[in-house]
C-alpha cells in the first residue's frame, strides 16, 4: 500500500492505482469526461486536473486519471488555481461543443454558462476523447473507427471518412461509451442506424424466428458466432426465446 | 438501451455499492435490482431505506452490504426521512457550512412501504419538490413478513392474506398503478424498470438521480419465494412481465410519455403466469380477464406515449 494525502486527508491506496481512483475510493470527487475504467487511460479531456507535490517537494499540475499514486504524495483537487484552469477548459469545451448538454451541465456546476471563445458551428458534440475508438478496439476488438489527422483537422472517423466501415459490426458500444452523446444509435423496424460525428452507417437487424422481434445486427451475430466458435444456426432465436 | 447489451456488461463500472454476502433468498430479484440501481450511481449518495426485505437482509449487525451512508427508516417514512436529509443539506449550505455540493438523496422501499403505508409521505415529498429520488422495489407483496397482500399485488395472485379456495381466487383487486400516481404529481421524472433489463434500469436510475427535483422509479422485482416460482426463472419472468405487457417499461419526462422498448407484438399472458405458483389456480376465465385488462392498460399507455411524441414534434 502507498500512503498519500488528498485534500488534507491521509489515505492509503493500492500501488499502481491512479490518483483519480484513489480519490474516488475515498469519496473525493474529481470531475472527468474521458475516463472509463473498461479501457486504457488516455488523458484527453484534462478535466481531472489536480495539483500535486511529490515527496521530494516538486509541485505541478497533472491529470489524475493517468498519474499513479506515490508514497508521500500530497494532492489538492479543488484549489483556486485548479478551478481557474478547469474553468478555461470548460469554456473551451463549450465553444467546441455548444450543443452538448453534458458539457453545459458540467460547466454550469462550476458556475460557467458562457464562453468567451468562438463557438463552433454545426451540431457536433465530439470532444476527441477517443472513448469510442478505445472501446471499439479494446472491448469489442474490431477497430472500426478511429481518430484521424492532426491539429484542428483531427476528427473521429470511419476509414477514409466513408459512410461505411467494413469492420464495424453495429454493436453500438461506441455510442454507449461516448461521454457527450456525440454518437447515436436508432433501431427502427429491421434497420439500425449509427451516427458518428461525421459519418453514418446502416445495419440490417436479424428477426427472431420465434417472437419476430428484431434483436441484433446480422453482422454482430456473425462476429459473435465467429469469435465464440459457435454455429450461426444457434442464433435464429433471440435470447428471450432461446432455451 | 437494452439493444447495446452485448459488450456493455464490460463497459459498466466494476465497483459495487451494495456488496454480496447479504441474506436474501436464492435468486432474489429485489436484491439484484438494488445492486444494479446503486451500481449506476457514484458514492455521493445517502440512502433512506424503509423496512422490508432489503433492509433486513443487508444490515445484520455488525455487518452491512452498504458501501454508502444508509439510514434504516420506519416502514412508512422513507420519503419523509429523505426530505429531511435534503432539507438539512440545503440549510447547512445556506448557513455557509463546508458541505459537499453534490450529495444525492435516494429513498427506497418495497411495494408495501410505497403503495400502502408510505404513500402519504411520498406524496408529500413529491409535492414539496424535494431534490431526491424515490425507488420502489416492487415484489408485489409484503415478503419480509411472510407474503401478505399489498395494493400492488396483482389480480388473481395468492398470498397468505389473499388465499385461493372455494370462496376466493386470490387477490380480487387490480394492482395499484403507483407510477401513474407519482406522475400525477407532475414531477420531472418517472420511470418503470426491471432487473431483467439491467442497462435500462441503470440508465433510468442515473437519470432520475441527476434530475433536479423529485424523481420516481418503479422497479418490478421478481421474488421466487413469494411468487412460488423456480429460482432460476427470475430473469426470464422479468422479461416475460415486460414482453406480455403486464409490466410495461416507460418513462415520463416532464409529462412526456416514452415507451422504453418497441414491442411489435405482446406475448400471451399465460407465458408469464404459468411459471408462478401464485397463479397456479387460475381458471381460463380469470386468465382471459387478466389478458383483456393487460391489453386495455397497455393500449392506454401506448396512446399517451404516441400523443407525447406528436407534441414534441410540433414543439420543435
Ligand atoms: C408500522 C409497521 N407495520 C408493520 C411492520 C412490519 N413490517 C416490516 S416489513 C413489512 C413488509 C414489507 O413489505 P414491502 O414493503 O413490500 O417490502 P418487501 O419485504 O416485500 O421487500 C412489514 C409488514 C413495521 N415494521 N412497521
Ligand atoms: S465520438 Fe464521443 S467517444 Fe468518440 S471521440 Fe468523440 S466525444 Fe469521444
Ligand atoms: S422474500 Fe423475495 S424479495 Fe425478499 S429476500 Fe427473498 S426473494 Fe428477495
Ligand atoms: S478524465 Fe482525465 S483527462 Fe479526461
Ligand atoms: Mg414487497
Amino acid at each position: 500500500m502507498v500512503k498519500l494525502t488528498i485534500n488534507g486527508r491521509k489515505i492509503q491506496a493500492e500501488e499502481g492505482t491512479t490518483i483519480l481512483y484513489a480519490a474516488r475510493d475515498n469519496n473525493i470527487f474529481i470531475p472527468t469526461l474521458c475516463e472509463n475504467e473498461a479501457v486504457s487511460p488516455y488523458g484527453a479531456c484534462r478535466l481531472c486536473l489536480v495539483q500535486i507535490k511529490t515527496a521530494r517537494g516538486r509541485e505541478r499540475l497533472v491529470t489524475s486519471c493517468i498519474y499513479l499514486v506515490e508514497e508521500g504524495l500530497t494532492v489538492e483537487t479543488n484549489t483556486e488555481r485548479i478551478r481557474k484552469i478547469r474553468g478555461v477548459l470548460l469554456e473551451l469545451l463549450l465553444a467546441r461543443c455548444p450543443d452538448s448538454e453534458v458539457i453545459q451541465e458540467m460547466a454550469a456546476k462550476e458556475g460557467i454558462t458562457i464562453t468567451r471563445f468562438y463557438k463552433r458551428k454545426g451540431n457536433n458534440k465530439c470532444i476527441l476523447c477517443a472513448n469510442c475508438a478505445r472501446t471499439c478496439e479494446e472491448v469489442v476488438g474490431v477497430s472500426a473507427i478511429s481518430l484521424a489527422n492532426r491539429g484542428v483537422d483531427r476528427e473521429l472517423t470511419t476509414p477514409f471518412g466513408d459512410d461505411f466501415s467494413e469492420a464495424c459490426i453495429g454493436c453500438g458500444s461506441c455510442a454507449y461509451s461516448c461521454p457527450t452523446g456525440a454518437i447515436t444509435l436508432i433501431d427502427r423496424g429491421s434497420k439500425r442506424t449509427i451516427k458518428w460525428p461525421h459519418n453514418r452507417m446502416e445495419f440490417k437487424l436479424q428477426k427472431c424466428s420465434v417472437c419476430g422481434n428484431y434483436w441484433a445486427p446480422e453482422k454482430q451475430i456473425a462476429y459473435i458466432a465467429k469469435t465464440s466458435g459457435t454455429k450461426l444456426s444457434e442464433y435464429v432465436a433471440c435470447p428471450d426465446c432461446r432455451d | 438501451m437494452e439493444k447495446y447489451a452485448v459488450y456493455v456488461p464490460r463497459l459498466v463500472k466494476k465497483r459495487e455499492n451494495f456488496a454480496p454476502g447479504h441474506r436474501a433468498c436464492i435468486g432474489c430479484g429485489e436484491a439484484l435490482a438494488v445492486r444494479l440501481a446503486f451500481k449506476a450511481l457514484d458514492n455521493n449518495v445517502i440512502v433512506a431505506n424503509a423496512t422490508g426485505c432489503m433492509e433486513i437482509v443487508a444490515s445484520q449487525i455488525p455487518n452491512s452490504s452498504w458501501h454508502l451512508p444508509w439510514i434504516h427508516t420506519l416502514f412508512e417514512n422513507a420519503a419523509a426521512v429523505a426530505s429531511g436529509i435534503e432539507a438539512a443539506y440545503k440549510a447547512m449550505r445556506r448557513k455557509g457550512m463546508d458541505v459537499p455540493n453534490n450529495v444525492k438523496v435516494v429513498a427506497i422501499g418495497g411495494d408495501g412501504a410505497t403503495s400502502d403505508i408510505g404513500l402519504q409521505a411520498i406524496s408529500g415529498a413529491l409535492e414539496r419538490g424535494h431534490d431526491f429520488t424515490y425507488i420502489c422495489f416492487d415484489n408485489e407483496a409484503y415478503m419480509n413478513t411472510g407474503i401478505q397482500r399489498s395494493s400492488a399485488t396483482p389480480f388473481g395472485a395468492v398470498t397468505t392474506t389473499s388465499p385461493a379456495g372455494k370462496k376466493s381466487f386470490g387477490q380480487f383487486t387490480w394492482k395499484k398503478n403507483m407510477p401513474e400516481i407519482a406522475a400525477a404529481h407532475n414531477i420531472p421524472y418517472v420511470a418503470t424498470a426491471c432487473h431483467s433489463y439491467p442497462f435500462d434500469l441503470m440508465e433510468k436510475v442515473k437519470k432520475a438521480v441527476n434530475t433536479p427535483g423529485p424523481a420516481y422509479v418503479h422497479v418490478l422485482s421478481v421474488c421466487p419465494t413469494g411468487w412460488r416460482s423456480a429460482t432460476d426463472t427470475v430473469i426470464r419472468l422479468g422479461r416475460l412481465a415486460v414482453e406480455t405487457g403486464i409490466f410495461p417499461l416507460y418513462e415520463v419526462e416532464n409529462g412526456q410519455y416514452k415507451m422504453s422498448i418497441d414491442l411489435p407484438k405482446l406475448k400471451p399472458i399465460q407465458s408469464y403466469l404459468k411459471g408462478q405458483g401464485r397463479f397456479r389456480h387460475l381458471s381460463d376465465d380469470l386468465i382471459a380477464q387478466i389478458q383483456e385488462r393487460v391489453k386495455l392498460e397497455y393500449e392506454k399507455l401506448l396512446g399517451k406515449a404516441k400523443n407525447g411524441n406528436k407534441r414534441t414534434k410540433r414543439n420543435r
